[in-house]
């Protein structure tokens, strides 16, 4: 079981509603109470205000008695507004405080159950559990207490205050309430049964959606849109149906309430009126009967809908602990022990596993793995290899038999002990959304309580053993890094421009177009060759320049604004004639300055249009956008004029001296250049930052930075990187740097940014920096080149030889002659083991197997 | 700073790939080949340009594209038994296209190729080629085979060079003349 704590006693599926209510945040619930309390005097006093104005102020025509009591009056009535004010605020705050808690510990609970539970529950349905639906219980439990002792009070006073006034009238106007207590909660639970049924349609529903959103594309694949449709409108019709019958039962109960409401007065107006009239009663005494009686109101329905939003939460509740209604397999921690260090001695005996449905997987496994022996594990599939290294792994349960880990009975050890003593890693490993680093040492922090988090000598040289750090090196020079990120290796990388710039030039030229002030970039976009510079608050952006006021002006003085228009306009009207039948692929569109999602855009502009020189605003300045994307080199498409060339390197230089006040002869000549030079105002544009060589660019990534240029050939740019600046890297002491930023490459969404060889290394790296003295690996270099499959099993050989035990389920049986001994399953028994020569010499099942695979 | 003022048509775009079009156009490869297609080639196409010595292709690499000289000779070479061997000497007058099995299939070149002067090449990757193909299947036997006359034509080209420069131990009788 699970360790549990002081106050959680009971498990969590097992605890009712008010158990969170009545055992959390009790301080602050009291204060609550307190409020309330205080609150209430509040509530009657002006009641006690009203009777007075008009029996003794008005009465004796007494202004002063009439001031009085009404300032009395309205600050009663204002003291009442702040403390309910104050009373809402508390009560979303404890109950918000309480989910807080409800939904971690439930969380916790819902990791640790069995794999078994996930395999037949709906992600779906776990996710509207502990989002959506634990929400709508958040609701009530704030007011779970306040608001029945609140509106009880409430009611209590106000009947206090009525029958004080006259017995009989407030017996008289009570008279209604019995009749309600009778009919509501007859109503109320038609409308819970009705909710039950609403809560579980609804779940199916999602149920439906999320089923055909994870299978997308089989839908696609069969056009089955149809099929689909029909299962979610049987879902919807029945959700119509209950809705319907549900608002039917509430409006009603809301119905009789008003009834009931209306009849009060009626009473009130008849007997008090009469007894008035009789003079035995005051006029005073009336109005604040009146008034209590209206205000008595307020507290019973607030009961009543109090009532009806605690069957929903207890609804609601007990459908989502149903769900979880199952005890985690194994405990957390080690119960009063520290985690055992293990050795790695693994024995089996007698051990069975069924599969729910009566599938036997493993029969009666008898297996003595010695600590730091390395053993493969080999079958066709089916054979139950898998389920075996699952089984060690304390992933699955035994059904029969008992595995011990260096003695200890794997039932008994904690998850703790597992995680520090064994790492796994599966076929098709999971990777978190998060960063490189997040992923690495997701397995060592679990369990740091243990173990020191690994520093980064040992990321960067488990990432070297796996064969990821070309990877890193990759992701780290795509980095952007912002002016405090960059400030410690800032000077390190500006040397590394400095050695492509001269030592390595002749190198990379071929690769590389590198800036030059004086020079028309042919691998450069137009806006690059006009700004030669970048703007840190985005100032200078193709989206923003059409918009640009200074720019536009200066566009036009420099004659240039016409020439980009008609070089806009000639690139849409040849896109869109030329990829009309083409604007489904984006292939097509590689290598133009349209996107493809913007065919329509251009070819509905196109229409509306009738040359380059329009005055519509927005055709201008996406026919701007277009010519400013334009790259000579890479848009074949069209080509640039000679003297356009020319007109654009004026502009580049009118541009510096006028917009952005930066002395680009300075930079020339001396490679700095000066922001704020003679006459020109200083500050306002320092987050300009021009292509210069002696400045970081803050905005473009690192390989950007170092390389000082436009690429001109992706692949010649690689065999350069790869030859030349690697060992220059090595040389100046970067490459590790540059390592460490790549670790804090995002990989998106379950790793989606990875390709699958790298996610597979991430996974071994991962249990690699664990250190455990037990390594399962599940056809893990499956998926892998020769190459990294060869590099992971040299580590196999010699790093970990003698140092941990290992199992690995393998495919590849030409890996196996390497293994210490070759265990082989066949229809979940184990058939044959020994050494690979000892097997082969044997021709039995294993040399079958090899037969088979050759 | 104050430029002469241009006329508008010197500053007009020019139509870059009208003229690889029109240079498309005179190759066997494209002819009779639908105006559609060959517009996209020129589309598609990309402008390489090497420095004279600068290695283009070089053996055991994966290929990936086909070449057109525009301007300038290319050297083809092959190493074998670690010695260089000259195959032939392209230019934009004579043969003057080269690694055009690439657009058929994925293979490592089994030659090399270095700008013999400085070049101008027009290059047409294999995933061009097959994107292509694809919008316009019924092109594809006829480039097919137009792909494989200029492989043969340039396999007799190099054959008879090797053999007009073959040693004469490589020499024999034909043994029905003996």
């Amino acid at each position: 079981m699970n360790k549990p704590a002081a106050d959680n006693s009971i498990r969590i599926t097992d605890r009712p509603l008010f158990y969170w209510i009545l055992r959390r945040h009790r301080s602050m619930q009291l204060i609550l109470l307190l409020v309330i309390v205080v609150s209430l005097f509040f509530k009657v006093f002006p009641l006690e205000m009203q009777k007075r104005i008009i029996n003794e102020a008005i009465n004796l025509k007494d202004t002063q008695l009439l001031f009085l009591y009404c300032g009395l009056y309205i600050g009663a009535v204002t003291i009442a507004g702040l403390m309910k004010y104050a009373i809402n605020v508390l009560q979303v705050f404890i109950g918000q405080k309480i989910l807080i808690e409800m939904r971690k510990e439930l969380y916790q609970h819902v990791l640790q159950l069995p794999l078994q539970f996930y395999r037949k529950m709906q992600p779906g349905t776990v996710v509207s559990a502990m989002t959506a639906e634990l929400n709508a219980i958040g609701f009530f439990l704030g007011g779970a207490l306040a608001i029945p002792i609140t509106s009880i009070l409430t009611f209590l006073v106000f009947i206090g205050f009525m029958f004080n006034l006259n017995p009989t009238l407030a017996l008289l106007s009570m008279g209604m309430y019995p009749i309600e207590i009778f009919v509501v909660p007859y109503l109320q639970r038609k409308y819970n049964k009705l909710n039950t049924e609403r809560v579980q349609t609804t779940r199916s529903m999602a149920n439906v959606v999320n089923e055909s959103i994870s299978g997308i594309h089989e839908i696609h694949g069969n056009a089955s849109y149809g099929l689909e449709e029909e299962k979610l409108t049987s879902y919807i019709r029945q959700l119509f149906d209950l809705v319907k019958r549900l608002f039917i039962v509430k409006y009603g109960i809301k119905f009789a309430n008003n009834v009931f409401q209306s009849f009060g007065p009626f009473i009130l107006f008849i007997v008090g009126g009469y007894l008035a009239i009789h003079g035995q009663f005051t006029l005073g005494a009336l109005v604040a009967f009146l008034s209590a009686y209206e205000k008595v109101y307020d507290p019973w329905k607030e009961l009543i809908e109090y009532y009806q939003s605690y069957q929903d939460a207890q609804i609601r509740y007990r459908q989502i602990m149903k769900i979880f209604d199952l005890d985690p397999p194994h405990p957390l921690l080690p119960a009063g022990r520290e985690a055992f260090e293990m050795q790695g001695d693994i024995s089996l005996k007698n051990v069975t596993f069924t599969v729910p449905s009566g599938v036997r997987l493993l029969e009666d496994i008898n297996l003595e793995i010695r600590a730091r022996e390395q053993v493969a594990l080999v079958g066709s599939s089916g054979s139950g290899k898998s389920t075996l290294a699952l089984l060690i792994s304390q992933l699955y349960d035994a059904n029969r038999g008992t595995i011990e880990l260096d003695n200890h009975p794997i039932n008994e050890l904690s998850k703790r002990d597992m995680g520090c003593s064994v790492a796994m890693i599966a076929q098709h490993p999971f990777i978190f959304s998060g960063t490189i680093y997040d992923n690495l040492i997701y397995g060592v922090q679990a369990v740091a309580a243990e173990k020191p988090l690994p520093d980064r000598a040992q990321l960067i040289s488990v990432i070297r053993q796996v064969g990821l750090q070309d990877d890193i090196i990759r992701f780290g020079l795509q980095a952007v890094l912002s002016f405090e990120e960059c400030k410690p290796f800032r000077n390190k990388f500006l040397r590394m421009r400095q050695i492509i710039q001269t030592s390595l030039r002749d190198e990379f030229e071929p690769a590389i177009e590198f800036y030059d002030a004086s020079s028309y970039l042919y691998y450069s976009n137009i806006r690059d060759n006009i700004i030669f510079g970048d703007s840190l608050n985005k100032e200078f952006t193709v989206s923003n320049l059409p918009d640009h006021p200074r720019f536009m002006e200066l566009l036009a003085e420099m004659d240039l604004e016409k020439p980009l228009l008609t070089l806009g306009f000639a690139l849409a009207s040849q896109t869109v004639t030329l990829l009309a039948d083409f604007q489904d692929d984006e292939f097509f569109f590689r290598d133009n300055p349209m996107e493809v999602n913007e065919f329509s855009t251009y070819s509905t502009l196109l229409e509306k249009i009738s040359g380059p020189q329009t005055r519509d605003k927005e055709a201008r300045s996406l026919l701007l956008t277009l010519a400013l994307r334009f790259i000579p080199r890479k848009h074949s498409i069209l080509s640039l004029p000679s003297a356009m060339e020319k007109k654009i390197l004026a502009m580049r230089h009118r541009f510096q001296e006028k917009i952005v006040y930066i002395d680009m002869d300075h930079c020339k000549e001396h490679g700095t250049y000066t922001p704020c030079n003679k006459e020109t105002r200083c500050g306002k544009m320092s987050a300009f930052v021009p292509f210069c060589p002696s400045e970081y660019m803050y905005t473009r990534t690192l390989l950007d930075n170092i390389l000082f240029g436009a690429v001109k050939s992706e692949k010649l740019l690689d065999e350069r990187l790869r030859n030349l600046a690697t060992q220059a890297f090595q040389d100046e002491k970067l490459l590790d740097e540059i390592m460490e930023i790549g670790l804090d490459f995002e990989v998106g969404s379950k790793g989606d940014r990875l390709s699958g060889g790298q996610k597979q290394k991430l996974a071994i790296a991962r249990a690699f920096l664990k250190d455990a003295s037990i390594l399962i690996m599940d056809e893990v270099t499956a998926n892998l080149d020769n190459t990294s499959q060869a590099r992971i099993q040299n580590i196999l050989e010699t790093d970990f030889k003698g140092r941990k035990t290992v199992i690995a389920v393998i495919h590849r049986l030409d890996l196996t002659p390497a293994y210490d001994r070759i265990i082989v399953l066949k229809a979940g028994r184990i058939v044959e083991q020994g050494t690979y020569d000892e097997l082969m010499a044997r021709k039995g099942d294993f040399y079958a197997l090899t037969k088979a695979e050759s | 700073m104050h430029l002469p003022k241009q006329s508008p048509d010197e500053l007009h775009p020019m139509n870059q790939f009208t003229d690889f079009q029109e240079f498309l156009n005179r190759l066997p490869v494209f002819s009779g080949a639908r105006a559609g297609v060959v517009k996209l080639f020129a589309y598609l196409a990309k402008q390489e340009e090497y420095t004279k010595g600068q290695l283009i292709i070089s053996e055991g690499g994966l290929c990936d594209r086909f070449f057109l000289i525009l301007s300038g000779k290319v050297e083809i070479f092959q190493f074998h038994k670690e010695r260089r061997f000259h195959l032939q000497l392209l230019s934009e007058d004579t043969i003057n296209h080269f690694g055009e099995l690439a657009l058929l299939s994925e293979f490592n070149w089994f030659f090399s190729a270095r700008a013999w002067t400085d070049v101008v090449l027009l290059s047409i990757s294999r995933e061009a080629f097959t994107k292509v193909m694809e919008r316009y299947p019924e092109s594809y036997q006829a480039m097919v085979r137009k792909i494989i006359n200029l492989r043969i034509n340039r396999f007799i080209d190099q054959s008879s060079y090797l053999l007009d420069h073959i040693s004469p131990e490589a020499w024999r009788e034909d043994p029905e003349d003996e």
